[in-house]
């Protein structure tokens, strides 16, 4: 096998904000992220966001599939089927950038067909190629994507960010 | 010297002055000029040379439509091959060099090749050098043919920028009607972009300098441009729509400037109006290619655009009605112009050294520049992007926009629409979703098309030199159809793409074949419409984003022991830990044999499977039986596919009742996860089943060896090793965070899988180190582990299978007979095919004492005077362990042949083995609870 | 670059979907005899038409199944369906 090692930049924790023309990328640590899925989870759960919603709040919950949703910061859960949901804790599966500034719609767009004229009931999507989780949080913009897929969005946001 | 600037006029800032250099000599131009505008203002006519006769060339047309100034461009040390003279804007310091010429286009050292021309005829490469082969000749030929020649610098930051945006209208095309329909539909408060690819929108407004709605054509059309802006409008200019794609969405290439690469728009569009306007044809004569032969439209461009006269005798030959305003404009600017019929006569050029007049008929007229128009030509590549129709116009002789595709629609020169006034109207109504009122056109042609059988070389092709003794000599040989002919004489698919050529190509089909032209069609359109760089289409998608590798938690840790990472799967992981593979790899083996091994599993699937159906729902997608595995116990199984072949491999525990943990192998988890929801969701009750993909939130390091589970002990986990048998799963804790132990083996030894979530990896990893050093224990890369796997015979789907391999032949036959719930893949497994008693199975071959490790892939064959292949090799390794080599292999008959000697053979050497069982360590297992 | 609908998500870019199969095939039930012709024509055959077709897709985003309708030769959309919603329908 070849030895790549030189070939892939070392990932780094990301701490460092990035900053561009009217944005800046920042990391987002949450205390906890749980995916729970059940029949009934988007009734009984009427505030989780799609696209274009907002989602308010330090805690806040996104609708994901017919039948799931991400809960941001919410109340600790137990793993597993409880008779009612599914619940598995995701906090470290999901690296969370958030995207400020005038032109941070400006940015996403580079890598997503989006805009408000098209909503969504869903708020995952496919975005520089890769599966994120996309959302309004107050004025900003967050992207939630899988840990290991972290470093390659990061790196072309900010490739993005010297072409705008 | 013919061409000259005039004082006054056009759109450049003669206030300015832009140095330049072409083939070594300086020049100087204004801005606002392009390269080839700046030439001809100073009086240069050879611009290139042609690709196959090196024939020498001047400008044709004046913007994407000229097939002959192509230059090779160098500013600031950035160089670009392949230039379009007349579309690339003119910057100060610039070095352009005319391709396909040498020293220079004026005097071209292969310039003799034109004596030859005769024998140059289309397929003379291909008849010619056949014999003996091609390929003896193609290298030579091949450096002899081609244009630029790149100088294989890359430039700094040449990535295209690419976004995605939306409109209700775009508007391709800002002259009169683009402008005239932007406007309108702004002003209804659409929301438009209109694109133009000029710096300055107003198409061809300039070129005879007529008012526009009584306004001067500049003021017109800033009027315009500050209407459609104050309504919401966008413009964006020097920017290209080069293609239609599905469901309105429009590629659009916004010019940078030179040397950075353009920006690519992906317009999604309601609506879009295509104002693309009209493009002169040439007209077919002897010696039509020579220098001073120019487009009556192209030099009107250069007069109104770029205020240069290119000639001061001019003779216009025209067959239509566009050419009064601009035979007006040339004469107000100064030049002596003198009308006459194309058909009047045969034509032939007359030149010396300089172009010095035309004879037609039997009347010869002096002059130094002839403007040939043969008719318009709608330009409607985009509409045949996007699927409409052309309709054939006899009035018009020219194909016009037919059956329009979804949501577009044409105005103006482009829908056929070629006076001012209609156009207007036409262009306003459309914008506006009317239809025009048919307004009776003014514009007249007589038609004329090349005629078969005439003397002389007349050019339809210039850039690739075909004429319209090649088109003779594709219908004699039966090249007839257009997309044949255009393959056989290379004509259309020049840099231009046919822009020039096509019509008089098809037209000369046409007459030749006594068909008329509609019968005989056009090719097909494809984007893009002019050249664009590939940086457009990948944008920031190079080097490591091309196709980026998912990512350790540990990566750091790795590289700080020494990992190699390499590239498994889609994952970047250690391969060996150390600066020599080899020594590496058998140290890690004997480590993790005689001490211990630790290595990074994280990408090992963690799919949850929960809800009431979960366990009857894994039953169905395993070949194994899974509905009686107890909680806290793992079986190991296959997932097929519907046709009976292997899917993927791997454990699964159930961590509950109602609940599973599947662990696929590390490039799997997507497409397992995918099955998995599809089968969920069709033939399943998806409200009972719910799939959980948990993989990015984990981390798992493996302890394995006979000092795997002391090392574990010291850990502070919470966990009784005492009671903890192989093929079972304690959880407990780590550091405050939930941890699950499995007990599960790839090696072959005892082993410890150890799960938490990624956050808390970095601590276990120094913790194990810590742990494990007074056991010398060694982190393990995937080559290690290859080799520790395949000295037990464990299989690696994908190395060991391939697209044949079914479970039986790996010697797990069990549940083939005996499962009786169904199963994914169940019938498939009792085809014939899977019956066939020759199935290739899965067999360990030993190899004689010194022999050296065998290839993976030699095959293995029958001996005798045909020899078959009967199989092949898919691991080998040399075994630390064993001090031997090794090999795993799929064989007809593989299992009733234990003992066989076997012939090997790989590119051209012979090798022996005898056929054994897969494993070659441990048959009895004993070691998984040393 | 089409714009395909999703039951659940509305309308999104092709690059999210995922051709799954024509629907209207069964699995058959395999505790019982099924003879070679009947699982081979469940495996391969495929219908392919011109023109107005019904497929499964999946949206891969969000994992919705859905049966769409759409033109083969001009590529317009007519519609989808959950194959949730729709399970009698979307199977004919």
């Amino acid at each position: 096998m070849r030895d790549d090692s030189h070939k892939w930049d070392v990932p780094q924790n990301f701490s460092a904000p990035l900053a561009g023309p009217g944005v800046t990328i920042s990391r987002i640590i949450p205390d906890r992220q749980t995916l729970i899925s059940a029949p009934d989870i988007l009734a009984r759960t009427p505030g989780a966001a799609g696209w274009p919603d907002r989602a308010a709040g330090d805690s806040y919950t996104l609708c994901l599939r017919r039948d799931r949703v991400l809960e941001v910061n919410g109340p600790a859960r137990t793993d597993g089927w409880d008779g009612q949901q599914a619940v598995s804790d995701i906090t470290d599966g999901l690296t969370i950038f958030e995207i400020t500034g005038p032109r941070a719609m400006e940015l996403i767009r580079r890598g997503a067909e989006i805009s408000d004229a098209l909503p969504s009931r869903s708020a995952v999507r496919q975005a520089f190629g890769l599966e994120v989780i996309l959302c309004r949080r107050q004025d900003a913009l967050r992207l939630h994507v899988a840990r290991t897929e972290a470093q390659a969005l990061r790196k072309q946001l900010a490739d993005h960010i010297t072409l705008m | 010297m013919s061409g000259t600037r005039i004082s006054k006029g056009g759109l450049i800032d003669r206030s300015t002055l832009l140095r330049f250099r072409f083939d070594g000599r300086d020049f100087t131009g204004h801005p606002g000029d392009t390269l080839a505008s700046a030439l001809l203002a100073s009086g240069v006519r050879v611009m290139g040379r042609s690709f196959k006769y090196h024939r020498p060339r001047g400008v044709w047309g004046a913007w994407f439509d000229d097939p002959n100034a192509v230059f090779n461009v160098t500013l600031k040390g950035d160089e670009l091959p392949n230039c379009p003279a007349t579309t690339t804007p003119l910057v100060d310091g610039m070095e352009a060099r005319a391709v396909n010429a040498w020293p220079n286009a004026e005097s071209d050292i292969k310039g003799g090749l034109d004596l030859f021309h005769r024998w140059l005829g289309a397929g003379f490469y291909y008849k010619t050098f056949m014999w003996p082969d091609w390929h003896l000749f193609e290298p030579s030929i091949r450096k002899m043919a081609g244009l630029g020649a790149v100088d294989g610098k890359v430039i700094e930051g040449y990535v295209a920028d690419q976004l995605h945006d939306h409109c209700d209208l775009l508007v391709a095309g800002g002259g009169a009607a683009g402008l005239a329909a932007a406007r309108a539909a702004a002003e209804a408060g659409q929301a438009v972009v209109l694109v133009d690819d000029h710096a300055t929108l107003g198409g061809g407004l300039y070129q005879g300098d007529e008012p526009v709605e009584g306004e001067e054509p500049r003021q017109w059309v800033a009027t315009q441009e500050a209407a459609i802006r104050a309504a919401g409008g966008r413009i964006l200019s020097s920017t290209t729509v080069y293609g239609i794609y599905d469901h309105g969405l429009a590629a659009l290439a916004e010019d940078r400037g030179f040397a950075r690469a353009p920006r690519l728009w992906r317009m999604r569009a309601r609506r879009i109006l295509m104002a693309t306007g009209a493009m002169d044809r040439p007209i077919t004569f002897a010696d039509n290619d020579r220098p001073g032969v120019m487009s009556l439209q192209g030099a009107a461009e250069f007069l109104g655009r770029y205020g240069v006269l290119v000639g001061r005798k001019i003779a216009v030959l025209s067959n239509n009605s566009q050419s009064t305003p601009i035979v007006a404009h040339l004469r107000a600017a100064g030049a002596e112009v003198i009308e006459a019929d194309p058909d009047e006569g045969t034509l032939r050029a007359l030149d010396g050294k300089r172009l010095s007049g035309v004879q037609i008929g039997g009347r010869k007229i002096d002059c130094d520049t002839i403007l040939a128009s043969g008719g318009l030509t709608p330009t409607v590549h985009l509409w045949r992007h996007a699927g409409g129709k052309l309709d054939w116009s006899a009035e018009k002789a020219a194909f016009v926009p037919g059956a329009a595709p979804q949501g577009m629609v044409a105005a103006g020169a482009a829908n056929g629409t070629f006076d001012l006034d209609p156009a207007l109207a036409e262009a306003r109504a459309a914008a506006l979703g009317n239809a025009p009122e048919t307004v009776a056109t003014g514009y007249r042609i007589k038609p004329l098309w090349p005629q078969p059988g005439a003397k002389g070389r007349q050019w339809i092709d210039f850039q690739h030199d075909v004429t319209l003794k090649d088109v003779e000599l594709a219908a004699r040989e039966n090249y007839v159809s257009v997309e044949h002919l255009k393959r056989y004489t290379t004509l259309g698919m020049a840099a231009d793409q046919g822009k020039t050529s096509n019509m008089a190509g098809l037209a000369a089909m046409a007459a030749i074949q006594g068909r008329p032209i509609p019968e005989v069609g056009t090719t097909t359109f494809r984007p893009p419409f002019v050249p664009v760089p590939m940086e457009l289409y990948h944008g920031t998608r190079r080097g490591q984003l091309v196709n980026p590798l998912k990512r350790l938690e540990l990566e750091a840790q790795h590289r700080q022991a020494g990992g190699a990472m390499c590239e498994y799967g889609g994952w970047l992981r250690p391969g060996w830990y150390g600066p020599d593979q080899e020594t590496a790899i058998r140290a890690e083996v004997l480590a993790a044999r005689q001490a211990a091994g630790v290595f990074d599993g994280s990408p090992l699937g963690k799919i949850e499977v929960m809800g009431p159906d979960a366990a009857a729902f894994v039953n169905f997608i395993y070949y194994n039986t899974i509905s009686t595995l107890r909680p806290g116990h793992i079986r190991y199984g296959f997932m097929l596919r519907e046709n009976g072949l292997i899917l993927d491999d791997g454990v699964v525990a159930r961590l509950g009742p109602d609940r599973f943990l599947i662990s696929c192998s590390s490039s799997h988890v997507a497409s397992v996860e995918l099955m998995l929801e599809s089968w969920r969701q069709d033939g399943n009750d998806p409200d009972r089943i719910f799939v959980h993909d948990t993989t990015p939130h984990w981390a798992t390091l493996t302890l394995t060896g006979p000092k795997a589970q002391q090392i574990v002990a010291a850990l502070d986990t919470g966990v009784d090793l005492d009671d903890f048998p192989h093929m079972t799963l304690r959880e407990g804790q780590f550091d405050g965070a939930p941890l699950r132990i499995a007990r599960v083996s790839f090696t072959g030894d005892a082993s410890y899988e150890l799960s938490l979530r990624a956050g808390k990896a970095g601590a276990l990893w120094q913790a194990i180190m810590a742990a494990g050093a007074p056991h010398d224990l060694r982190p393990v890369g995937v080559e290690a582990l290859s080799v520790l796997r395949a000295e037990k015979g464990f299989i690696m789907v994908g190395k060991d299978t391939d697209g044949e391999t079914m479970p039986h032949d790996l010697g797990f036959g069990v549940p083939r007979q005996k499962k009786k719930a169904a199963f994914v893949g169940d019938r498939a497994l009792h085809s014939d095919t899977a019956n066939a008693p020759d199935r290739r199975q899965l067999v360990g071959l030993t190899l004689p004492e010194g022999a050296l490790p065998l290839a993976t892939g030699a095959h293995i064959v029958t001996t005798g005077p045909k020899p078959r292949s009967i199989g092949f090799v898919t691991s080998s390794y040399f075994s630390p362990t064993l001090n031997r080599p090794i090999a795993l292999a799929l064989l007809e008959h593989g299992s009733e042949r234990m003992g066989e000697r076997v012939t090997l053979r790989h590119m051209g050497q012979t090798a022996t083995a005898t056929v054994s069982a897969p494993c070659a360590l441990d048959p009895e297992g004993e070691r998984l609870n040393a | 670059m089409q714009l395909f609908p999703c039951p659940f998500c509305g309308l999104r870019n092709e690059r999210e979907f995922h051709y799954m199969a024509e629907p209207g095939k069964f699995r058959p039930d395999t505790s019982s005899q099924i003879s070679a012709e009947d699982w081979a024509a469940y495996l391969y055959d495929t219908r392919n038409e011109k023109g107005r077709v019904r497929e499964i897709w999946m949206h891969q985003t969000c994992r919705e199944l859905f049966v769409m309708e759409r033109d083969s030769v001009t590529m317009n959309v007519l519609g989808s369906t959950s194959l949730r919603a729709s399970a009698g329908e979307a199977a004919e």
